[in-house]
């Protein structure tokens, strides 16, 4: 904080460590904050689109990720600066709600801050700039509402779903094969959802990756996939019509949790409990006999005896199944999970039509398919690919183009509206606030004219990373736009020939749209009132 | 011996700091403005916000005057007592912490010239006293009783306070829609005093609007265990059992020990345990309840055990969510399953999980009691959504005193100062809008009273007219206040600094101590 001196030129010390804060105040607090908001938003900018390039990120360990989601790279980023931080909420905050579209969220938001330091320039007041922008995006959100399109779909006719998540997903890395992929990731939504209540709860879908095998492999499993392997290597490889029983308690004679000793001081006693110990072990596979299990999933481990044991009796086994999976197992064979043997009853067993254990290349690895359960309600989405660079990298984006294809999925059951991508959504809502601007008296009409032409750097860095001209190409979109009065031409990324968004196919969420616009504005309107900014000087 | 060395009075320690007089007055006066001037820029609804780093290097963006009084960590001892009447006003009143601050500045700045002229500042004293006795009457005949109106009209009266209030906050743009929420908050809990029945909540992610009002309870999910997925996530008028004790399989007595000689006595142990555990379980399930809440933990055997019994159960729940739903759904918070009575268990209209942005949230709605109510805050970023919290808070705590003092004055600008800042934010000509406000006011016929600026325009308005209104209460305290601490900086004419409590300020600062500790002697200059 600056001091504050007398008439004797002594200094004032009003608040504590005063000349280690430094502060800045007023127009030159905001042109700091806007600088640090562009430049998060100038990173991402170049990752947008089709033709959207990816962030190689090397971690404090040397870990990389490669991704093209704005999120994870914000996320990764580990960026310091306070007013960036907001940048990375704001990213953020879109993932948690709508899951895809998070770096056209900060590309945006950073087109509003370029546009407001302009207008700061010309002497407006930060607020009236951060108030005309939020009657800008009201009503671009209002005419986002009427320009969209519902479509109806079902269980067997879910075309426009995978279109519209093919959309999602030609912008990551694995749109070689975004058709394959977006069928799965909607063929996975639908399998959950509950379409009467229009709801959907993705934990019920799980994602699990392997590395090796082609991308092409990548498959969707009715059921469960667990990578565990069964407890003895002789256990048979393949069980039909499986009962399991899904046990949260060790093959091991129980424990009393109060501490305890036993006294054994002779030989005879020392028998009695081993002797106790095996009859254990042998009631324990029994009652899970008795009952008709055929297959024994373990949440923690057994001892040698007992594995050999549960071979003998010809009882196949999966020890150290985590609680999540346990769960899942659970919920999609229709079992119960049971805490002691006791407890065993035939009702009590999960079903499955299918257990097979698969092997993958060379590699001893091998994995436990759960399928055919009785209850499909939960699936698995299994990828491959990495082409054996042995590492995650790729499956990992491939996990994370495959989230966001199914947020996009789930949030087209909440809501069947869709407007019309590439650049044409954000284009026509540009045209819409620009006409509306002239209706507002007061200084907000220029902020409001400054939001139409923020909204305009979208299509434009879509045309900028697509290798195209992006003034020459948006005036041509615009005009066609106002010519033929109709919202759906966009920029033509993949340069299909057709500026027609409808023809090429090229679909969002009308909520993902909205949610966009919403937050952009209300994080670029609290980063414009803050005047102030005192800090430690070393930040 | 005409030479004889008189003898040193030594009155203080060493190093100890005295200064006196009318320029101690005046330096006192210079710190004070210099605090009031960084608090000028957040009034009114064009008032901007301030981020702070902390010496954690923790940051708050805040537009609330208490908030960032508190935040700058001010040390000088005149300068405090700003902090203090901030303080005082946000535990009082809750809002008008910005106010009260800068018409204590000004009050001082205004007696800055008085002084150095000589008059004596006890007089200046006695004039504040009747100028802000004067003031409060003006204020309490300005205002407006709400008292005796239908339910219906009162709402829409505490409404547009509550919006008043939020008209400055970063949440301004959505006034009226939380406006609405924070007074049908207020309601629900009706004359009670208990401010911890309103539960605020936040979750990242989403729109502001996004934001809902639950009349109940609603608190996010819990750690749960394997099993839980198969409980029903829905429950229509279920009972709910309110709990203090674990449910887990653990050991009954931590020290115990237990020794056995006989092998064979080993599972009478182990069944024991077990049967204590099922026993507390089955008296649960035997209650009747079909939710079941506890602030310890429910393990995971109970969680199974719940689960294939259709009970819905959820463990360490904090406990001031758990006193809400016992305030609301009706019930008591039991330390023991034994002789669990009907009277105990809580109910609600419907229980249900639900997704709220990234997180699951429990939600009991359409409680019997109605006395509780949470809000669930929607924000792009965790700063929005901090500083969202604050400001609800503030309208909160506007409408509860509107309830209960039940006179309104009209806002927008009552003494000089305010509406001067209020025009200055918002980047109108002060003076222009001063002067014609004066003259509404000077009016014989009084109709001008209720004029204030009016910010969209950049004239004057009738704020009571533009429902721009705020409690009474809230102008008396802050007239009150900023007079006090007026009087009290007026009449300190010495201070004296106590070396050691100056090197406890810190070790960093110790060189500009040197320096600074003449900030305290001589005359001041205003901050630039």
């Amino acid at each position: 904080m600056a001091l504050a001196f007398d008439e004797f030129g002594r200094p004032f010390i009003i608040l504590r460590e005063q000349d280690q804060k430094t502060r800045l105040r007023g127009i030159d607090a905001q042109k700091a904050n806007i600088a640090a908001g562009k430049a998060v938003a100038r990173i991402l900018r170049s990752s947008l689109g089709p033709k959207g390039m990816d962030k190689m990120l090397q971690g404090p360990d040397g870990d990389v990720t490669i991704s093209n989601d704005g999120a994870t790279i914000l996320e990764q980023m580990d960026v310091d600066n306070q007013i960036a931080k907001l940048m990375v909420d704001l990213s953020r905050s879109q993932d948690y709600e709508i899951g895809d579209g998070t770096t056209g969220v900060v590309v945006m938001a950073g087109a509003l801050l370029e546009q407001a330091e302009r207008q700061l320039d010309r002497g407006i007041h930060p607020i009236r700039i951060a108030e005309g922008y939020e009657m800008a995006s009201r009503v671009a959100v209002e005419h986002l509402e009427r320009i969209a399109q519902k479509f109806e779909f079902d269980v067997n006719s879910y075309e426009p779903l995978v279109q519209t998540c093919m959309t999602t997903l030609s912008s990551k890395i694995v749109n070689r094969c975004k058709r394959s992929l977006a069928e799965i990731a909607v063929k996975a939504v639908l399998a959950v959802a509950d379409l009467e209540r229009r709801d959907v709860n993705l934990d019920l879908i799980k994602v699990e990756g392997k590395v090796g095998g082609k991308l092409e492999d990548t498959e969707l499993i009715y059921g469960i996939l667990v990578d565990k392997d069964m407890s003895h290597p002789q256990m048979p490889k393949h069980i039909e019509d499986a009962h399991i029983a899904i046990l949260t308690c060790p093959f091991e004679p129980p424990k009393p949790k109060t501490k305890h000793k036993v006294d054994i001081d002779t030989v005879e006693k020392f028998e009695t409990l081993r002797k106790q110990e095996q009859q254990y072990f042998d009631e324990m596979v029994q009652k899970c006999k008795d009952v008709g299990a055929t297959l024994v999933i373990c949440q923690w481990g057994f001892d040698d005896e007992a594995n050999h044991l549960l071979m003998h009796r010809n009882l196949p086994a999966v020890r150290w199944v985590g609680g999540v999976e346990l769960e899942l197992i659970a919920i999609a064979t229709g079992g119960r999970i049971v805490p002691r043997f006791q407890e065993l009853t035939p009702e009590k067993l999960g079903k499955a039509g299918m257990v097979r254990e698969k092997s993958f290349g060379t590699t001893k690895e091998r994995m436990l398919y759960i399928e055919h359960c009785a209850n499909s309600k939960a699936v698995t989405i299994f990828i491959r690919g990495g082409y054996g660079l042995g590492n995650k990298m790729m499956i990992e984006e491939t996990k994370r183009s495959i989230h966001d294809a199914l947020c996009v999925a789930r949030n087209l059951i909440r809501n069947n509206s869709i407007v019309y991508g590439g650049g044409a959504a954000e284009i026509t809502c540009s045209l819409a606030v620009d006409a509306a601007a002239d209706k507002y008296p007061g200084v907000e009409q220029y902020a409001i004219r400054a939001f139409a032409e923020a909204l305009d750097s979208v299509p434009m860095a879509l045309a900028e990373n697509s290798g195209l001209q992006p003034i020459e190409t948006l005036s041509a979109v615009k005009s066609q736009q106002i010519k033929e009065n109709i919202p759906f031409y966009g920029i033509d990324c993949n340069d299909v020939g057709t500026n027609d968004m409808r023809e090429q196919n090229v679909f969002e969420t009308l909520i993902g749209k909205q949610q966009q616009i919403l937050l952009a504005t209300q994080v670029v309107k609290m980063i414009l009132k803050i005047d102030d900014v005192i800090s430690n000087s070393e930040y | 011996m005409a030479s004889m060395m008189q003898p040193q009075i030594i009155l203080l320690k060493e190093g100890t700091d005295t200064s006196q007089g009318k320029a101690q007055l005046l330096s006192n006066i210079n710190a004070v403005t210099a605090v009031g001037d960084v608090l000028r820029t957040t009034l009114g609804p064009r008032g901007m916000d301030k981020l702070i780093h902390d010496d954690k290097g923790s940051v708050t963006i805040s537009n609330d005057g208490a908030t960032i009084m508190k935040l700058l960590d001010i040390v000088h001892p005149a300068a405090k007592i700003l902090v203090d009447i901030a303080k005082s006003q946000d535990s009082e009143v809750g809002d008008g912490t910005t106010t009260v601050v800068l018409l204590a500045a000004e009050f001082l700045k205004e007696a800055k010239p008085f002084v150095e002229d000589g008059v004596h500042s006890q007089n200046l004293i006695r004039s504040y006293r009747t100028a802000s006795t004067l003031a409060i009457d003006k204020v309490k005949e300005l205002a407006v009783s709400i008292e005796g109106k239908s339910v219906e009209e009162k709402k829409g009266m505490l409404a547009k306070c509550a919006a008043t209030t939020l008209s400055s906050k970063l949440i301004g743009g959505e006034k009226e829609f939380f406006a609405t929420m924070v007074v049908d908050a207020v309601m629900a809990i009706g004359d009670d005093d208990r401010l911890n029945l309103i539960g605020i909540k936040k979750v990242p992610g989403g729109n502001m609007r996004d934001s809902f009002l639950v009349d109940g309870v609603a608190f996010k999910k819990t750690f749960s265990y394997a099993g839980f997925e198969q409980q029903p996530k829905k429950f229509l008028n279920p009972k709910i059992l309110l709990l203090n004790i674990e449910l887990e399989l653990k050991s009954e007595k931590e020290n115990a020990e237990i020794r056995l000689s006989d092998p064979s006595q080993y599972q009478s142990i182990v069944d024991a345990e077990w049967n204590i555990i099922y026993d507390k379980l089955d008296k649960c399930v035997e209650s009747g309840a079909k939710v079941v809440l506890s602030r310890l933990a429910i393990g995971d055997l109970a969680t199974q055990y719940f689960a294939d019994r259709d009970i819905f159960c959820a463990g360490r729940v904090a406990e001031e969510d758990l006193n809400r739903v016992a305030a609301a759904a009706g019930g008591t918070v039991q330390t023991s399953v034994n002789n669990i009575i009907p009277e105990v268990l809580g109910t609600c209209e419907i229980f249900e999980e639900k997704q709220v942005g990234g997180e699951r949230f429990n939600i009991f709605s359409g409680c019997p009691s109605g006395r509780t109510a949470t809000i669930v805050l929607r924000g792009g970023a965790d700063q929005f959504i901090e500083e969202a919290e604050r400001s609800l808070h503030d309208a909160i705590m506007i409408v509860r005193r509107a309830v209960k003092n039940s006179t309104v004055v009209p806002g927008g600008g009552a003494i000089d100062v305010i509406p001067r800042q209020l025009c200055d934010n918002a980047g109108f000509d002060a003076t222009d809008v001063l002067n014609k406000l004066r003259q509404k006011h000077a009016m014989q016929s009084g109709e001008g009273a209720s004029y204030g600026v009016d910010i969209n325009t950049g004239g004057i308005a009738d704020s009571y007219a533009n429902f721009v209104w705020e409690p009474a209460v809230v102008k008396i305290n802050a007239i009150n206040a900023a007079t006090e601490a007026a009087c009290l900086i007026l009449s300190v004419d010495e201070t004296v600094k106590n070396p050691k409590s100056e090197s406890a300020q810190g070790d960093a600062a110790a060189g500009a101590m040197g320096r600074g500790r003449g900030g305290g002697r001589g005359r001041g200059m205003r901050r630039r």
